[in-house]
């Protein structure tokens, strides 16, 4: 898991994330979203969720993508802490979510939503890279 | 861009609209000498692009807990000419009507004391809160869409609360012309198990005691009569549904921009013209969540009414548990302003209307108060502070703080202090905002709204 929470905002929280590859930018930063919700390493993969999301580009996307979940924890009332792409391109992924019903106790805290500051998924060398900020 | 900040008196600042190419207008500042000096640069900065935007009427205005935020500082005021301004989603922000409601009891913490841990206790365990805390009310959708449009007038005749307590909300706790069609399937998911939920992060509930009483002939009228006397002070929004529709909105409100031309300082100030379609169905949506955050502050007002009636085995009328007051401090409203029907953006900030009940929220451990609107506010567009104004970040407060050492040192104050973790107190912890003495010293020495009531932590519910 490669991520980073980046801490220079008063109001939001800021994280950084890069992987060789595209399946894994959206896994670890699906993983460094809901480490700021719940306390992950305690929410067994008991129940999951079969997610698909369509965009037109791949900023568009991973921004689909992480608001879905956050939408998703308050619909399905769960906690997840497993995060498995099945099929991923630049303009559509396919994902099962893994996770158990929301313990109080599991929380952290809650995040509002995807914001565009500093919003960004880019390419460089060999890397996907992402900077992702939450409303929280 | 603070250097070009220049003094008015003792507790105004302006930023002149030449010191940054694009402004229309000036932006003004509440705050004294301490206020602007630990001001962040970044939320003056923020606070000029406001000033940029189409149909802005002058000044923007920032209060004294102004902090680095969504688009624009939290603590901003600014208002649009209906003719040819705007409306944003992103200047309301994701908290839709995250606001407070303050109750009153006749009891004295001189009562309350031999039962507070008690008391605090069941509370927390009567009001849902927490991430993603599950509510109590099975909602169908039918009855979603009347909250939506009907706000705590569906409350009251589903049997929360009173017809005293409509009077006592701003807006009569329901703003007319909210439109359910024009909310997402997603919004109204999320928001159909979270009514009645308090939530996480800064949000919460606070048995507190009056400490000071600063006019008494306006705090008797507010029901307040003596210092020791108990209040309950209960802070929180519109939840998921709230946050969803903002991000709904925050979409639609970017291509309008581009749509119509408006050249935005920055893309989280994502808005349309007032007369268009995108920002007329946002004014609708957003007035759904409005009336949704009042009726989930009545509905648990109503609870915390029936845990007292438990504790205290008198009935919640006997204990005169009235609501002095319920009032937004994130919302958009059109309002008469001058003779001329204006829009005004609040985020982070109150209304201050003349002679009403103006409420601050401070910081966890410190105090809080109850101001009353003046005339003097004409000049903010009756608006005030919304509260102490964070001054670290929470990953920073988190990374500073432990969470059970706040806990031990806010018990051996002889306060009681519920969390579902530890986490969330080091989140607020009241170091991680300004000082609350120094915000309200600046808006009432500014006189846009007067200290009546301060009020001081006794028990402390955190999601």
């Amino acid at each position: 898991m490669s991520f980073k929470i980046v801490e220079d905002l008063t109001s939001d929280v800021m994280f950084q994330v890069e992987s060789k590859t595209l399946k894994g930018l959206f896994e670890d930063s699906a993983k460094a979203l809901s480490s700021i919700i719940c306390k992950t390493n305690k929410v067994k993969p008991k129940k999951s969720k079969n997610i698909e999301i369509k965009a037109k580009n791949l900023e568009e996307l991973m921004f689909r993508w992480l608001q879905k979940l956050i939408a998703t924890v308050d619909i399905e009332e769960m906690f997840f802490s497993k995060f498995e792409i099945k099929e991923i391109s630049e303009k559509n992924l396919k994902a099962k979510i893994y996770g158990e019903e929301i313990q109080p106790e599991l929380g952290e805290t809650v995040v509002k939503a995807v914001t565009n500051y500093k919003f960004k998924v880019w390419k460089e060398k060999d890397k996907y890279k992402a900077n992702i900020t939450l409303d929280i | 861009m603070k250097e070009f900040l220049k003094q008015i008196n003792e507790f105004e600042y302006v930023l002149p609209k030449e010191s940054r190419k694009g402004m229309n207008v000036d932006a003004r500042i509440i705050g004294n000498k301490t206020i602007i000096k630990d001001l962040e640069d970044e939320a003056v900065h923020q606070l000029s692009n406001v000033a940029m935007l189409p149909g802005i009427i002058e000044p923007a205005w920032a209060m004294p807990d102004m902090h680095f935020g969504y688009g624009l500082p939290m603590g901003a005021v600014a208002a649009f000419r209906e003719k040819d301004g705007i409306i944003s989603s992103g200047m309301t922000g994701f908290d839709i009507n995250c606001g407070i409601n303050l109750i009153k009891t006749n009891l004295t913490f001189n009562e309350l004391k031999p039962r507070l841990n008690e008391l605090n206790q069941l509370l927390f365990k009567n009001i849902p809160c927490g991430v993603g805390s599950k509510g109590k009310l099975k909602l169908t959708d039918k009855q979603l869409n009347e909250v939506l449009v009907s706000g705590v007038n569906w409350a009251v005749e589903n049997g929360y609360g009173t017809k005293d307590d409509i009077k006592n909300t701003e807006e009569n706790g329901c703003m007319e012309g909210a439109d359910p069609s024009k909310v997402s399937e997603t919004a109204k998911k999320r928001g159909k198990p979270q009514l009645g939920t308090l939530g996480a992060g800064n949000h919460f509930l606070e048995l507190q005691k009056v400490s000071n009483i600063f006019d008494e002939k306006t705090a008797k009228k507010f029901g307040i009569d003596n210092t020791n006397q108990v209040t309950i002070m209960l802070h929180c929004g519109s939840r998921g549904l709230g946050h969803e529709i903002a991000s709904d909105y925050l979409k639609i409100h970017e291509k309008a921009a581009e749509k119509y031309k408006i050249t935005l300082p920055d893309k989280q100030l994502a808005c349309a013209p007032i007369n268009s379609k995108e920002g007329q169905d946002y004014f609708a949506a957003m007035k759904a969540a409005v009336n949704y955050s009042f009726t989930n502050r009545l509905i648990m007002t109503h609870w915390i009414r029936e845990t007292f009636e438990t504790i205290f085995k008198k009935s919640w009328e006997e204990l005169e548990m009235k609501t002095v007051y319920g009032i937004a401090h994130n919302i958009c409203k059109k309002e008469n302003y001058k003779g001329k029907e204006i829009y005004i953006h609040r985020k982070g900030a109150t209304r201050s209307m003349p002679d009403k009940p103006v409420l601050i929220a401070g910081s966890m451990g410190t105090a809080s108060y109850i101001l009353k609107g003046t005339e003097k506010a004409e000049k903010t567009f009756y608006s005030s502070c919304h509260g102490a104004g964070r001054a670290m970040s929470r990953h920073q407060a988190i990374r500073s703080f432990k969470g059970n050492e706040i806990k031990r040192i806010l018990e051996s104050q002889g306060k009681s202090v519920c969390s579902t973790s530890p986490v969330v107190l080091a989140e607020e912890a009241p170091e991680a905002y300004k000082d609350i003495e120094e915000v309200i010293g600046s808006v009432h020495g500014a006189g846009i709204s007067t200290k009546v009531v301060k009020v001081v932590p006794v028990g402390i519910i955190k999601g």
